[in-house]
């Protein structure tokens, strides 16, 4: 039976590797992030996943060891990532560790080619036996495509410096399998950021997350709330981080990790090829996590304020190149409606008119014309279904993000589709109207709307007030 | 010694069962399709999978059976889908089949819960007492449950096992299928993305959903590979691969159904949940009517082009469905949308106008001509008709530039070639209309090729969709509840 170590227990942030422009471990940079993480965590894993170890030659990963060790200078311990696909890799990476005087191992399930359960076993009793350092079994089948099994858990469990498994397969069924079946001898940590909250609950003892390098404190909070029974407590703390940890978890791990660190003002550079934004986080995902930051009070908030159009209804279209004169001169459609509470509030001002006229022109203009921060779009339900009578939305406010994009592009485009498509089939816009008339919405969004859902139904309501002000007897 | 029947051989289609506006079999559709098929096919097959079994009642799908059997009138054999989930149910419609008279019963393995190897091996022992001739179905994608080789070899010494057809498209499979019971059972493939390599393996025929939409190029395949004749084999399948790779992975069901709308065939949409514009897109609906044209199956149909109410009028000729409207009343100002992706990156999306070069079209040409934006360039990318292509993303950066100007515009022109070419803008008209493509690119776009060939497919749609004036008012309040905007929701 292993002896368990009093310190494994808490917040272990699976640390980001900074790089430089060029590519290489950026040491001042490190340093600032583990100086930043070191009073709210109970130790740090440097060369995790998190940490793109596989991205790492094994001198790399030994001197990024080196260097938290000598910046922690004994405060915490460090629970140093030294898996690989191979056994012999794996020893050597281990051995790296204890020399650079790590605390303990954390070693990945064997990777690439796929060991049935006897190579498993033996790949780990065989760094367990050439190391001596303790060493915690790693299972995380989004990146190995395999899960670490719970019999050769179960078995491993009984070698003395085997102390402690992180499962960040998010899969709670073999979470529970996993407590169940190492009886207490080894600790279990939760790796998925996800469920942090449901593991701890179900008896994970810490954690080790790659959203540790941003909110430790946060984990810190839920931590405690989950050892004291406040449950209540600890499920809106999870809540507040819900979303920023699945993107974390899901869209790029420490690339998107060290997005937010950035954002944040501590600088740690980008992920090593090939993960870039773009593809693994896509930019809107880049996007959505500066809204979070903010949320959560980490990033200064956009001070852009909220100033819908105001004045007469017939005035409002100057920018879409449509007088107030104009407006009654052609006895143009006009309705405006508002809807929402702030920050999703929105007002919707809306002018229709035969395709023939100011109406059609303004249209062809628009799209031909997209002014930068007001891109105008077609109104679809979906993509290749676009609706009719052909109607463009058009941003009133300067769209200074992708995320501010998005609440255009997605929730306030879909729910426009849909009040045109209601008031289509309840006759309010006559049939006929489809082939001859087109429509410009001018959409104002609060700046920082922030919930999809609420904000499609303020546009929904917005909008079905201002079309039926529109086309009304 | 083989129990393979001589008549298992040979192109099968698993016939589509249409159903009535009000959700009945639709019997005169039904009996009109299998006399489509008829010439060209070996067998067919009522109540398969791309016949929707699962979602017909038992009478229903005796009912099928019963006018297959009744419109064949023994010219050919067939094959129908008995499957249950359970054993029991099973024993009781393929009991009714084989007193119904059917060559043979077609039984998918029991679906949803999954049984073990044993379990499945006692069900099927338990159809082999009942006399009627059985082909295995191994068909994973959607019944959840692989046949393993060993489960299949031991079910071939079944009296009463004749056949099996696998639709897994697993080649590893069915090569371990060819090893163990060649010669024992006669062996079907049902994954229309690999019929020629099977057969050049030797499968005997194949039960394929496309087959109810072009029965004649299977039959071609067929007897080409038979003859070793693999070149023509390989020609005609590169025709219609992505074809058969849209119908098989895209909802069948709809898939089939659509393409035979297309062809003029009297035939429904799927029962829900399978609907339109859903697992079969409407990118995949454009895609499939433009290998239709290329085989000749959607022939030219005359359009009439009206430039405004009262003004010029031409007519033109272009592959068009017998249902697309004959007639465009007013050109002053069309909009299409043509939405073609994957993957999300290289995505094309393309707002069209297409209008009077006198209307707000032209005027909107004229204007952006006239007064150029910095960091915004527009371009005239195509002389007849004169259209003007629009990046709705800023431009920022070389690589952003290639793709909009070099890659997106070079698909742009692509899909105009081939709208001026085959009549679909029409020839008397070509320097009075005027077009604007507002082009989404996105700025992490990498793959180039993709980012043509996407915008070429937008591109081709928004124009047809503008002069056809889809999507319909019937589509857009079907459709209204269940739409799913892409970025409606949190990420």
């Amino acid at each position: 039976m292993p002896a368990k170590l009093p310190w494994l227990r808490g917040v272990f942030p699976a640390l980001v590797t900074p790089f430089t422009k060029d590519e290489e471990v950026d040491e001042p940079a490190l340093r600032a992030l583990v100086r930043h993480l070191l009073p709210h965590v109970d130790g740090f894993v440097p060369c995790g996943t998190t940490g793109e170890f596989p991205y790492m030659t094994p001198d790399e990963q030994k001197r990024v060891i080196s260097i938290v060790v000598d910046e922690v200078a004994g405060r915490k311990p460090i629970i140093a990532g030294t898996g690989a696909a191979g056994t012999k890799e794996t020893i050597l990476l281990a051995r790296n560790a204890k020399e650079a005087g790590a605390n303990a191992c954390l070693v990945v399930t064997p990777f690439f080619l796929h060991p049935s359960d006897k190579g498993i076993y033996q790949h780990f009793y065989d760094v367990a036996m050439a190391v001596d350092i303790p060493i915690l079994l790693y299972n995380i089948p989004q990146v190995v495509d395999a899960y670490l099994p719970r019999n050769v858990v179960e078995d491993l469990s009984d070698i003395p410096n085997i102390v402690g498994i992180k499962d960040s397969s998010g899969n709670l069924t073999y979470t529970m399998e996993i407590l169940e079946m190492v009886q207490g001898r080894i600790d279990v940590f939760v790796g998925h950021d996800e469920v942090v909250l449901p593991a701890l609950a179900g008896g994970c003892t810490g954690m080790i997350l790659a959203s540790a390098n941003v909110y430790p404190e946060v984990w810190q909070q839920v931590y405690a709330a989950v050892q004291e029974g406040r449950i209540e407590e600890a499920r809106a703390l999870q809540r507040s981080v819900q979303k920023l940890s699945r993107i974390f978890c899901r869209y790029g791990g420490g690339l998107a990790v060290k997005q937010a660190l950035n954002m944040m003002g501590i600088p740690v550079g980008q992920a090593r090829r090939p993960l870039k934004v773009g593809g693994s986080l896509t930019h809107e995902d880049r996007a959505e996590i500066q809204l979070e930051l903010e949320r959560l009070g980490k990033v200064a908030p956009d001070d852009s304020a909220y100033a819908p159009p105001d004045g007469p209804l017939a005035g409002r279209f100057a920018a879409l190149g449509i007088s107030a004169e104009q407006v009654k001169a052609a006895s143009l459609r006009v309705g405006t409606g508002t809807a929402g509470v702030e920050p999703e509030n929105v007002q919707i001002d809306l002018v229709a008119g035969p395709k023939d006229g100011l109406v059609g022109e303004a249209f062809a203009l628009q799209l031909t014309y997209p002014r930068h921060g007001y891109e105008a779009l077609t109104t679809i339900l979906e993509p290749n279904l676009t609706v009719r009578p052909s109607t463009l939305i058009v941003p009133t406010a300067e769209l200074r993000n992708l995320r501010q994009a998005n609440m255009i592009y997605g929730p306030t485009q879909a729910a426009v589709a849909r009040a045109i498509v209601d008031a289509l089939e309840d006759g309010t816009i006559p049939k006929s109207a489809m082939d001859t008339h087109v429509m410009l919405v001018q959409a104002s969004v609060h700046p920082k709307a922030l919930d999809r859902h609420a904000l499609y139904h303020a546009v929904l309501a917005a909008t079905n007030a201002a079309i039926r002000q529109a086309f009304g007897a | 010694m083989s129990k393979k029947p001589d008549w298992f051989k040979g192109i099968f289609p698993a016939l589509v069962t249409p159903f009535t506006k009000d959700d009945r079999v639709d019997e005169a559709a039904y009996r009109e399709l299998i006399r489509y098929v008829l010439p060209h096919v070996n067998g067919i097959v009522p109540c398969g999978t791309t016949g929707e079994f699962v979602y017909m009642l038992e009478d229903e799908r005796k009912r099928a059976i019963e006018i297959a059997l009744d419109e064949v009138n023994g010219r050919v054999p067939v094959v129908a889908g008995t499957a249950y989930p359970s054993t029991r149910e099973t024993v009781k419609m393929t009991a009714w089949a084989r007193d119904a008279g059917v060559t043979a019963a077609l039984v998918a393995a029991p679906y949803y819960l999954k049984p073990s190897f044993n379990e499945v091996y006692d069900h099927y022992d338990a159809l082999n007492k009942l006399g009627v001739p059985l082909i295995l179905y191994n068909i994973p994608q959607c019944a959840g449950t692989h046949y393993q080789w060993w489960t299949t070899e031991g079910m071939a010494y079944l009296e009463n096992v004749v056949g099996i057809k696998d639709s897994s498209g697993d080649m590893p499979y069915l090569m371990a299928v060819f090893e163990k019971v060649r010669g024992k059972i006669g062996i079907f493939t049902g994954h229309d993305e690999i019929v020629p390599a099977a057969l050049a393996m030797g499968a005997d025929g194949a039960i394929l959903a496309s087959a109810n939409v072009i029965p004649d190029v299977w039959q071609t395949i067929y007897k080409a590979v038979l003859s070793g004749d693999l070149a023509t084999a390989q020609t005609l399948m590169a025709r219609i691969q992505r074809f058969v790779r849209i119908l098989a992975r895209q909802g069948p069901t709809q898939a089939v159904k659509e393409a035979l709308q297309l062809l003029g065939l009297p035939i429904g949409d799927s029962r829900h949940p399978m609907m339109k514009g859903d697992a079969f897109r409407r990118e995949d609906y454009e895609e499939v009517r433009g290998v239709l044209e290329e085989l000749g199956k959607i022939p030219p149909r005359p359009m009439t082009y009206h430039l405004y109410p009262g003004g010029p009028t031409a007519t033109s000729q272009f592959p068009k469905p017998p249902a697309a409207p004959s007639e465009v009343r007013d050109m002053t100002l069309l909009v299409g949308e043509g939405f073609a992706g994957p993957p999300f990156s290289e995505l094309a999306h393309i707002d069209l106008l297409i209008g009077r070069k006198d209307g707000p079209v032209g005027k909107a040409i004229e204007r952006a001509l006239a007064e150029p934006r910095p960091g915004h360039e527009l371009r005239i990318i195509f002389d007849r008709p004169k259209t003007l292509l629009v990046p709705t993303v800023t431009v920022r950066t070389k690589r952003q530039a290639e793709n909009v100007y070099e890659h997106a515009a070079g698909g742009v022109v692509m899909a105009l070639e081939a709208l001026v070419k085959d009549g679909t803008l029409p020839p008397a008209l070509l320097d009075d209309i005027v077009l604007i493509a507002n082009v989404f690119v996105h700025p992490g776009a990498s793959n180039r090729w993709r980012v043509r060939i996407n915008n070429f497919k937008a591109m081709k749609a928004a124009v047809r969709k503008a002069l056809e004036g889809r999507p319909t008012f019937e589509e857009l309040v079907a459709e209204k509840h269940s739409a799913r905007h892409p970025f409606r929701y949190a990420p």
